[in-house]
Formats: structure tokens, sequence, C-alpha cells
């Protein structure tokens, strides 16, 4: 018999938990259901598997990109992005000059010379407009076509002799420090757009309660660190390749002038092949390096040298 | 050496560009191409990794030492709240995280825990800076919705470079194991005593009141009190109505028949007739325990396990450890069981049976033999095919045939005299007994 002021239902034995002592009408539910013998839907549990586009950016990333609000980290590095982007714009327009590109040839061959121009800049203005885009709504799929437009301006037939259109510098090593500037920029600028998207997957971890950081400003200082180490180190590798032709001229002189003058007047090594050495020769030194487990070496000896 | 998909991308890239580059003669795209390659050198030379890569040995066989000085010391400890929990139940993790190195680093640390665990407080995946000979500590709550034994660990250690490139992992090999028991209901009456009386030699003062034989008590009438225990005299002297109460009788001996087959579990993971039958059986040993029966159980999958009868608190951990670890395996039939265990019942002992009565054709047979030996018999049945429907895995029409089988199946055995009760979903399990002994 039910007892004055108790609740008829269970919520009183459950933790406020309704508790039903009979089972809902099954023949109600199965008059409901269609004569269908399907999986339905919603019986399949709901699993987001990343996009190759989603993992190149560090995923798995949360379902259809759903960000919280950036914090002041990812807007510091969506301005920095912004800002490499624009110069990067600049300097592809005055590195990559149009002609010996595919457009070029096909508005010559068509007559209208002024077609190869408007398509190079369109291409340029289309991957500052897709990488803005991306930026701002931290979509990696606009900032992926945003890499390939920059790459794709870039791609003319036999440049070997770096040549700047749309500004002139007389002297040889400013040409190759505007030229590694470019590719500097170009590569910060895929991974700073890339700090975008991870930071913000990172935030979103943190404030949904998934990951918990702790010391975050140790943390982002050492990535601050890199990223101004890490260009510096990639520039200084890329002008010494550049400048091999030099290197190696000014390395035989001490032994043979005459050989000096011969390497340093020598057009292969002028070339784009000269480059080529060059890369061949460092990557090489670096590649001893890893043989020898130099790093891991001095690892160790950081690790074990404060012990005692 | 651990490459991240951005890596390979980075790399693949350069390669592309430097060949395409000395294809077309194209300074801009080998430049480009050399700063590239110059930033993953330069990630991989900072991230320490010849190591790993020059030993050309698989994971497993790394040792500490090869997984890369700079993960060679850390250290990590673990402790918990409980070993034992019941379901729904909550186990605080507090996890200490070591650097013995006089170097600082930036850790990922993800403590491995069981799938079907959930958080319900902190996270157990951290990124941290740890300092120099420092020490952390990581506090977090999980939930234990589901019985068994379970282990947390390891703890997943990565150090990766600052532009997620290159990373390197080591597991340290710290575990700790804990125990989810079924959640127990309280059953508020005794719905099973047995027909013959138990007499131990030696006295049992059992000094309970129950169903019995000999006075206890004398108290208030309560709505619902038979009115054959009306203590008429009683009444008489004070003008309210009193009720005799007695003492129970004797202790009973019950056996619990626990079906584990591979067919209890169909259904979802958490609502199937395993789990129901697992909660049902702490339940009711939970319950003969504090009545100071003998409880004893037996599990059949593709073995029959058995937890001789006994009483008090230790029989029923015993009994719940079991529950705990019963494992949906084999298809035993109910009467290679019964064949086994009738010679060492005591007569008249009951029994009940906890089963989802399918794909098993001896169980008529079984359930004739024990009720020709006069065990009192209560068989509660889950049933699978509520679980599939709610579940909507099963369409209209074959649960409607399904249904039909199963209830003349239950009502087979109801003609045998055995007390059965088709245990729906949402029902609790004291009514679901009532409605199997009549009440």
């Amino acid at each position: 018999m039910a007892q004055k002021g108790v609740s008829s239902d269970t919520s009183h034995l459950y933790d406020g938990k309704v508790v039903r002592s009979s089972a809902p009408s099954r023949k109600a539910l199965a008059a409901k259901m269609t004569g269908s013998s399907d999986i339905p839907e919603d019986a399949v549990p709901e699993v987001h598997i990343p996009s190759f586009v989603e993992s190149l950016f560090g995923g798995p990333l949360v379902p259809k990109m759903k960000f919280l609000p950036a914090d002041k980290m990812v807007q510091t590095l969506q301005m920095a992005s912004g800002a490499v982007m624009i110069m990067l714009g600049v300097l592809t327009y005055i590195v990559t000059p149009v002609s010996g590109t595919a457009w070029f040839w096909f508005g010559e061959t068509i007559g209208v010379e002024v077609l190869g121009l408007a398509i190079h800049l369109l291409l340029v203005l289309a991957a500052i407009g897709c990488g803005f885009w991306g930026i701002i709504s931290r979509d990696s799929r606009f900032l992926l076509i945003s890499y390939v437009l920059f790459i794709i301006v870039s791609f003319r037939f036999a440049a070997s002799k770096v040549s700047f259109e749309w500004l002139s510098f007389d002297d040889e090593l400013l040409q190759k420090i505007a030229l590694v500037a470019y590719a500097v920029l170009l590569v910060m600028y895929i991974e700073l757009t890339n700090g975008v998207i991870r930071f913000s997957m990172l935030d979103t971890s943190i404030r949904t309660g998934e990951v918990y950081v702790m010391n975050v400003k140790k943390v982002l200082t050492k990535y601050h660190i890199s990223l101004v180490i890490t260009p510096i180190i990639a520039a200084v590798v890329a002008i010494t390749t550049l400048l091999f032709k030099d290197v190696i001229s000014g390395f035989v002189g001490i032994f043979s002038e005459i050989s000096a003058l011969r390497l340093e007047e020598s057009v292969e090594l002028e070339s784009v092949y000269g480059v080529a050495l060059g890369t061949m020769i460092v990557f090489m030194l670096v590649a001893i390096v890893f043989v020898a487990d130099i790093p891991g070496r001095y690892q160790k000896m950081r690790e074990g040298g404060s012990d005692e | 050496m651990a490459w991240s998909r951005k890596s390979a991308m980075f790399g693949s890239l350069a390669i592309a560009l430097y060949l395409l580059g000395l294809t077309l003669r194209n300074h801009q795209l080998v430049t480009v191409a050399v700063v590239l390659l110059s930033f993953l050198t330069w990630a991989a030379l900072r991230s320490a990794h010849a190591d790993v890569s020059a030993s050309g040995r698989r994971m497993e066989e790394r040792s500490d030492e090869e997984a890369g000085a700079s993960l060679s010391r850390l250290e990590a400890m673990r402790k918990l709240s409980a070993a034992r929990v019941f379901e729904d139940g909550t186990v605080d993790v507090t996890l200490k995280v070591q650097n013995m190195s006089p170097l600082s680093k930036v850790l990922e640390v993800r403590d491995s825990l069981p799938e079907v665990m959930r958080i319900k407080e902190g996270a157990n995946y951290i990124l941290m800076e740890l300092g120099p000979r420092r020490e952390t500590v990581i506090e977090y709550t999980v939930e234990c919705p589901l019985r068994g034994f379970y282990t947390i660990g390891p703890v997943c250690i990565r150090i990766q470079d600052s532009f997620g490139l290159f990373h390197k992992e080591k597991e340290l090999h710290v575990y700790d194991d804990f125990l989810v028991f079924p959640k127990t209901e309280d059953l508020k009456d005794a719905f099973v005593k047995s027909k013959v009386p138990k007499i131990f030699t030696g006295a049992v003062n059992i000094r309970q009141p129950g169903p019995g034989s000999e006075f206890y008590n004398l108290r208030e009438y309560i709505a619902g009190d038979p009115m054959k225990s009306i203590n008429w005299p009683a009444y008489g002297r004070t003008g309210k109505l009193m009720v005799n109460e007695r003492e129970r009788d004797a202790v009973s001996d019950i056996i619990l028949i626990l079906d584990s087959r591979a067919v209890a579990e169909t259904g979802p993971v958490s609502r199937n007739s395993l789990v129901y039958g697992t909660r049902a059986a702490a339940s009711l040993a939970s319950f003969f325990l504090s009545r100071r029966d003998s409880v004893g159980l037996v599990s059949y999958a593709d073995e029959i396990v058995s937890v001789d009868r006994d009483t008090g608190k230790k029989q029923l951990y015993v009994i719940l450890t079991k529950l705990a670890g019963a494992m949906a395996r084999g298809a035993t039939p109910l009467q290679v069981v019964t064949n086994r265990i009738l010679p060492h019942i005591n007569k008249g002992s009951p029994i009940i049976i906890l089963s989802c009565l399918e794909d098993d054709s001896t169980i008529v047979n079984a359930v004739r033999d024990l009720r020709a030996r006069d065990f009192d018999t209560t068989i509660l049945t889950p049933s699978s095919l509520e679980f599939e429907f709610d579940a909507r895995r099963l369409d209209r029409t074959g649960y409607e045939v399904l249904k039909t089988e199963r209830d003349i199946l239950i009502s087979e055995l109801r003609g045998l005299g055995a007390f059965v009760m088709d245990w729906e979903p949402d029902m609790l399990l004291s009514t679901a007994l009532a409605g199997a002994r009549g009440f």
C-alpha cells in the first residue's frame, strides 16, 4: 500500500532515477516498427575516421572541424600566419616571373600574351584568398589548396638562372637571399597555418576536458623558440647550398688558384645542378652525423652528464 | 624513429620538389626543397632520433636504453583508491610521474584505461613540461559501469619535437588491477525458503524475525500483515492491533545456477542476459547471506565453475569475485550441470536458475529432473529478445516468432512446477522474483 507523502515511483530508491516496475508494451512498440529487416541507421555507432587531409594536420580532428572559439595563442598564430602569407604573396610575385610558365606559353600560343600574366596573378591571389579563408575559418582543406597554389605558381620551365622580372637585383647574393627568403617564408607559412590547426585542436581538447595541460606557458615558449630558430637554421643551410659554387671555389683556391677560377666561372655550378651538388654534399655530412649517432650520443651525455 | 604524417608529407614534398626542380631546371623549386629538408633534418637532429633509426630492431626488441636516452629516466607510479568496487562505482587514480633526468622535458602522458571505463573527473591524457629532477601528480576519477577484472596501465609517454614532426614513445609497464563486482539490488523480503529445515550440529541461533514457528516478538500491526498473525489477547489488553513475529526457522542451502554460455551475451554490452544474470546472482547471494543462509554458486560456460555452499561475508566476496570474472563462452547444456551437482545438493534446497533459456534443448529435461527430486526450482530468465529488440537489431516478425517460441518453453517449464519469470529489461529484480514466486 502506498504511504502518504511518499512518491509512488522509484525515484527515492535510485538516486532520483525512475525505474519502472514493468516493461513498456512490446506489442505497441512492435507495431510502430516497419517491416524492413535493414539495420536501422541509429543502430550503428557513429565513428569518425579522419580523412587524409585531416590526418595530415595531425588528426584525428574533431568531426567537421568544430573548434571552440580561438584562444589568445591561436589568435596570435592566425595573425602571424596572415602576415607571413602576405609577405609570401608579395615575394612569390617578385621571385616567380610569368615567363617560362605553362600559362605564359598558352597565352602566347593563342596570341593573348596578357592572359598568361592574368592567370599568374590570379593564381597568387587565389593562393592568398584560400589561405586567408583557411586561416580565419581554421579549415585545413583551404590551407592545403593554398599551399598547392603557392607551389604551382613557381612551376617554370628552363629557369636555371635566377631571374626576377618584377624587381631587379644586381647583386647575386641579394638575389639568392630573396630566393631563400621566399622558400623559408613558404615553409613557415605551412608550419604556422599548421600550428593554427594543431593548437586549435589542443585548445578544444583542453577546454572539453579530454586533455589536461600543465605549465602551458613553458610548452608554448618552446614552440615559439623553435619558430625562431628553425627558419634561421634552414635559411643558413639553404644559403650554403645556393652559394656552394663560392664555397667550393674558395676551398679549392687554397690549393690552386687556377682551378678555383675555373670553378667560379663554371656554368654547371652556377646552374641548378650546382645547387644539387651542394645539397648532396651538405646532406651527406648530415647523414654521417646520423650514422655516427651523434645526436643520440649528445643526448645521452646531457642526460648522464650531471648525474653525479 | 617515428615519423608523423606531417613529416612524411614534408619529406615527400621536399623530394618531389627537388626532383621536379632538377627536371625543370627551376631554382625556386630546388630552394624550397632544400629549406624543407633542412627543416626536417633540424627537427630530427633536435629530437635525437638517430639512435632508434640506426638500430634496425623491432619495437618489442628494444630495451629502455634503446628507446632513447630522453625517455630512459622517466618513472611512473600509480595508486588506486579501491581495489574492489561495485558497478557504477568510482575509482580515484593518482599517477605520479618522475623525471630523474637533469634536463627539462615536454611530455605527453596517457594512462591507458580499459575501454569500458569512463572518466568522471580530471583527465588521463596530460601534456606537460616536467622540470629536471621533478615529479608531478596527476589525479583523475574513473567510473566503472561494467563488472569484470580490469587493469589500468601501461603509462604511455611521448616526446615530440615542437612542430610535431617526429616523436618517440615509451610504455612504462606500471599496471594496477582492480575488480568490479556486479551491482546488487536490495531485496526486501524472503521469497525463497527451504521446505526441509537444515539442522546444523550445534545450535545456530538466528534471532531474526521471519517465517518460522517459534515466537520472536510482538509488534504493531502494519497494513498488509496477514490476519492470522494478529494477537487478539494483546489487542484486547492494549486496544491496538498487535501481531506476532516469529523467529526464522532454519538456514537454507540456496544454489544459484548462472548461465554464462556464449549465447548469454546476446544484446548490447551493457544490457544482456549475462549482465542481468550476474547482477541478480549478486543481489540474491547478498540477500540470502545476510539472512545467514548458506549460498552456493554454479556458473556454466565452456566449463562448470562452482563455489561451495557457505555462509558469511567472506562467502559473499568469493561469489562476487566469481561473478565479476564470469565470461560468456562455450555451450554446456543445463542437464550436464544438473547431473553433476544434484548428488551434492541437500534435498529440498531451493535452486535459482538465471538463464536466457536459449540454444539449449536439455532445459526441459534438466528442470524435470530437479522437480522430480522435489527441488524448489525458480527460473529467472532475462530475455535476450527484448535486449535485441530494444537495440533495434531484431525486426518485428522475427521478434514475434521467437517470442512465441519462448513463451511456449516458459509455459512448459511452469507446467513442470518450476517458478519461471520472464524478466524484462526494465523490471526490478524484486518485482521479477515476486512474479516468479507468485506473490
